[in-house]
């Protein structure tokens, strides 16, 4: 009865066929039905979406493309049943032939990808016009309906074989291959990868990679130099005399030497045309050999110019260093007043000589500051974090804090003593820091103050009240014991509550509900929350007894644990982002991030330490009569020390590699410079900045490691 | 005097460590216990001191109820009951000396330990224990130089240190080898009979207890099964000893 039951339940499975995975479920193969259900609607989902993005307003073409990757997937699934069919025939007519059947296997795979994709075309005209084709990723759809109705097919098989002979487990080979090639196919897609255009266009990366890959010429300042002779020639001649003395060769400098050293002015008509005055010869040498000169003319008044159509201006230098050349004296326009001869000038002049000063660039100098900046970002954010995080850490470790109990009337006390303390601390510090000249003119100070006050009073406060109670419960009447502890517990219970409520007001009901409504409602939902939050500490309270301790060192490792994990699962960019918010651009930003984010991963890895450490040792100590504090400084301390120390390295490696991204959102150092001169597109000085941090990061973490070798 | 009434310890896993176990210890007294592994010898050493806390039942010492008091005082009678371990327990990478002087840590303000001061009286105490087991030249040397009959032999002077009037020791030689076991043993004894300190001891072989103890109780399963002078003890036979410790008991050196 109970088999012939089941027998048909099984027979069920058939469904999926159907609806995919419908039949598995009914068929009681549950996780096997909904991972194939839930599969195919994921991929099918992200078709339509991927094949709607081409589409200018995709929200109207979802209907179009879902529609046609439904017909698609018909049309594939249809021509896969065909060619299974096929297949099937093929392997029972080689039945006992085990090659030929896997031949036929593969054969049926090739055939059908081929089918799929040469017909995938003219399957997709079938189901939509042409102008909607244009709206739509149409290869996309055609594939994804090939891996659909191919995970269709797998399924309704699956299905197939679990009505035969009900055996609910199997391979998921090839359904999981499926899934895999469809989340190619639309990766490649939303990814936008387009290897022809990376391959084409390769030149444009070739361009800054090679400033990038080597920038060092931008690190250092050159002059630029250029090598000048000059030779005076008066125009027009003096009468009797033949000008001023030609130039002699010279060793070792630029030369020019101009024969004859006086003549006529070329002379330009109205026309324009020009009436050649006096040829004079040049000779010059002690220039770059194998590079140009250039001829240059002044006039008496100190204009220099290029002569025009009265010779060759640019002349190759020869091999040792020597050129020869011919120049009329150029047409030069002479004032009225400056009548009879003027003195001249004519420059040979050989620039664009870079001359290297052994300095460094401005850019360089930059760098250098910046990355000295960044490391020590990094070293002050893990100092700062160990510091933070040693404390922290002890609270984090399991071991040390589930033995840590409290009675409840020392927890009632502990508290109130707590929150009595802090306001009263705060009390006073308020009227210390009126006294010091308030927040604006001594902030350290103020803070400082807070700090001691709030912090010590609290802390006074909770070792006294905690105490106190304690011992009075032992003398009071057991009622009044019984009356303080429901008080205090519901007390804190109806805080917690309250807080709890308003919460819920003002976080989850104020995101559909009007501000307005919000505000009205708000005080009576904490009320609510108060008097939950009361009942349920008021059961904890009984629950705990009057005997019975809590278990505070369990409740404060499990807080911290959250909130230690918390604030680590968020990137310091992120906290970069807030500190640059908080303090403004610059290091001091950068600081904030990686010292929040240090305390956090440090107070982890340093409690992991704690928790590892031998306990014999602690109850060593502990039998001696030691406190708390005693024990954790000579049973704790120096077991987890060179633990601590290869953390703290290995923290400072990685935040001295944070600091110098920590810049790209305003945290100072090395980053904030990169950023910028990428923004600028000065990729040789960003090329600078690259390799500053990785000389930086690769000689640190050869330092780091080995140190740290030697520690543990 | 040390009295023990109905003790029972349930651990959170379940396992009944000690069945409503209770006997009492006279002053002076070399109280030997013995019981196969896991039979709540370590349990009930722990539990006279309040390593872990008991479940049911009481332990007075001296007319105090250890149970029933508050950190601050359990702090206080901890500092007279010396606790002597199997594994030694010593923080292997401080100094010798350093090691004796914690043994003091009850007597002094908690402060210091932040700074690991000793007020200069410490340690010349520290020296003359070091003295005493034999071991002055080693001070100065990290404890996870010494071998282990040397380690326990620190972990004593650091019982010492708290100038016990009653000295737990959680089977002292189990750890050493024969010659070395009647080496500890030794100092333990002489402890007992010339500072008339209580001694609370496991052990695993019986010519060891026959040897030194002045009582014995037996522990199967957590329950009590054996009560006995040292006298009854040397009178006993192989036979009758393995009837309450079981098969695996076996004579030192045998």
């Amino acid at each position: 009865m109970a088999d012939g039951r089941s027998h048909a339940r099984q027979k069920l499975a058939y469904l999926s066929w159907l609806v995919p995975g419908l039949g598995h479920v009914l068929a009681g193969a549950w996780t096997r039905g909904l991972g194939i259900a839930l599969a195919m609607a994921t991929m099918y989902g992200l078709a339509v979406f991927t094949a709607a993005q081409r589409a200018r307003f995709p929200e109207q073409v979802y209907g179009i493309s879902a529609q046609v990757l439904r017909q698609l997937t018909v049309l594939s699934a249809g021509t896969l049943l065909i060619l299974w069919v096929l297949y099937r025939a093929w392997a029972r007519r080689w039945e006992h032939d085990e090659l030929a059947r896997r031949a036929g296997r593969l054969g049926f795979l090739a055939v059908a990808i081929a089918v799929l994709t040469l017909a995938g075309p003219r399957m997709l005209l079938m189901t939509l016009p042409p102008e909607a084709e244009r709206q739509l990723y149409g290869s996309v759809l055609v594939a994804m309906a090939g891996v659909l109705a191919g995970m269709w097919l797998w399924n309704g098989l699956d299905a197939t074989r679990l009505a035969r002979t009900g055996v609910r487990a199997g391979s998921w080979d090839g359904f999981i291959a499926l899934v895999l090639v469809g989340t190619l196919i639309l990766g490649t897609r939303i990814v936008g990868i387009d290897l022809p255009k990376a391959i084409r266009e390769y030149r444009e990366a070739g361009r800054i990679l090679a400033d990038i890959v080597w920038p060092w010429r931008a690190a250092f300042d050159y002059r630029e130099t250029e090598l000048r002779a000059t030779a005076k020639v008066q125009a027009p001649c003096p009468p009797g005399e033949s000008g001023p003395p030609p130039n002699e060769p010279k060793e070792g400098e630029p030369w020019v030497v101009v024969t004859p050293t006086c003549g006529e002015l070329s002379v330009r008509d109205t026309k324009g045309k020009l009436t050649y005055g006096t040829l004079l010869h040049i000779r010059g040498g002690g220039f770059v050999p194998g590079k140009k000169v250039k001829i240059k003319w002044e006039n008496p008044i100190g204009n220099e110019f290029t002569p025009r159509g009265v010779g060759p201006t640019e002349i190759e230098v020869g091999p040792d260093g020597t050129f020869t050349t011919e120049l009329y004296i150029p047409d030069v326009v002479i004032p009225e007043f400056a009548q009879g001869p003027q003195i001249h000038k004519l420059h040979v002049v050989q620039p664009g000589a870079l001359q290297f000063t052994g300095k460094l660039s401005r850019e360089m100098k930059l760098a250098l500051q910046a990355m000295l900046e960044s490391i020590m970002i990094g070293f002050m954010a893990t100092f700062a974090g160990m510091l933070l995080a040693f404390p922290l850490s002890f609270l984090a470790a399991r071991n040390l804090m589930t033995s840590l109990r409290t009675t409840a009337q020392g927890l009632v006390g502990g508290v109130f003593g707590f929150a009595g303390g802090a306001w009263l601390g705060y009390r006073i510090a308020q009227a210390l820091s009126q006294a010091v000249g308030g927040l604006e003119r001594a902030p350290v100070t103020v803070a400082l103050i807070h700090l001691v006050f709030v912090l010590g009073s609290a802390v006074l406060g909770f070792r006294w009240l905690s105490r106190q109670l304690d011992r009075w419960s032992e003398r009071w009447p057991a009622w009044l014991v019984d009356g303080v502890r429901y008080a205090g517990f519901a007390a804190m219970g109806a805080a917690i509550g309250w807080v709890l409520g308003l919460g819920y007001a003002h976080g989850i009901l104020a995101i559909a509900w009007d501000p307005e409504d919000v505000q009205r409602a708000a005080p009576g939902i904490a009320r609510v929350g108060a008097a939950l939050g009361a009942l349920a500490f008021g059961v904890l309270a009984y629950r705990w007894g009057r005997h019975r301790p809590v278990p505070i060192g369990k409740l404060i490792y499990a807080s911290t644990r959250l909130v230690l994990n918390v604030i680590r699962s968020i990137e310091p960019l992120i906290w970069g982002l807030v500190g640059v918010v908080w303090v403004g651009l610059g290091p001091f930003a950068g600081f904030i991030a990686l010292t929040i984010h240090t305390v956090a991963a440090l107070g982890k890895l340093y409690s992991e330490a704690i928790e590892s450490i031998h306990p014999g040792p602690i109850e060593a100590v502990q039998s001696t009569g030691a406190t708390r504090l005693q024990t954790i400084m000579f049973a704790v301390v120096p077991q987890v020390l060179p633990q601590f120390t290869a953390f703290s390295l290995y923290r400072w490696d990685i935040n001295v590699r944070m600091s110098t991204i920590i810049g790209l959102v305003g945290g100072g150092g090395i980053g904030f410079l990169l950023i910028q001169w990428i923004r600028q597109v000065q990729y040789e000085h960003a090329g600078l900045a690259v390799w500053l941090i990785a000389i930086t990061v690769s000689v640190l973490d050869f330092v780091s490691a080995s140190i740290r070798k030697r520690l543990v | 005097m040390l009295r023990v009434e109905n003790l029972t310890k349930v651990y959170e896993n379940g396992t009944v460590a000690l069945r409503n176990v209770s006997f009492t210890v006279e002053d002076g007294e070399f109280l030997v216990i013995i019981g196969l592994s896991g039979s709540g010898k370590s349990t009930l050493l722990r539990l006279i001191n309040r390593l872990i806390e008991p479940t049911e039942g009481r332990i007075f010492w001296n007319d105090i109820d250890i149970t029933a008091l508050n950190e601050t005082e359990l702090r206080r009678v901890r500092r007279e009951i010396g606790f002597v371990f199997q594994e030694f327990n010593l923080v292997e990478r401080l100094p010798v000396l350093t090691n004796v002087m914690m043994g003091r840590l009850g007597y002094l303000n908690p402060w210091w330990s932040l700074f690991y001061y000793f007020p200069t009286s410490v340690q010349q105490q520290a020296l003359a224990a070091l003295e005493k087991v034999g071991l002055r030249d080693k001070a100065y040397n990290r404890a996870s130089d010494l071998s282990g009959g040397q380690k326990q032999r620190v972990g004593i002077a650091r019982a010492l240190m708290q100038d016990p009037k009653l000295l737990l020791a959680d089977e002292p030689v189990a750890s050493l080898d024969p010659v070395l076991a009647h080496s500890i043993m030794g100092y333990l004894e002489q402890l007992n009979q010339e500072r008339g300190i209580t001694i609370l001891c496991s052990l695993h072989y019986l010519d060891l207890v026959q040897r030194y103890a002045t009582k014995v109780i037996g522990l199967r399963e957590g329950r009590l099964v054996y009560e006995g002078t040292g006298e009854d003890i040397r009178h006993m036979t192989d036979e009758e000893f393995k009837q309450i410790y079981g098969e695996e008991a076996r004579r030192l050196g045998a």
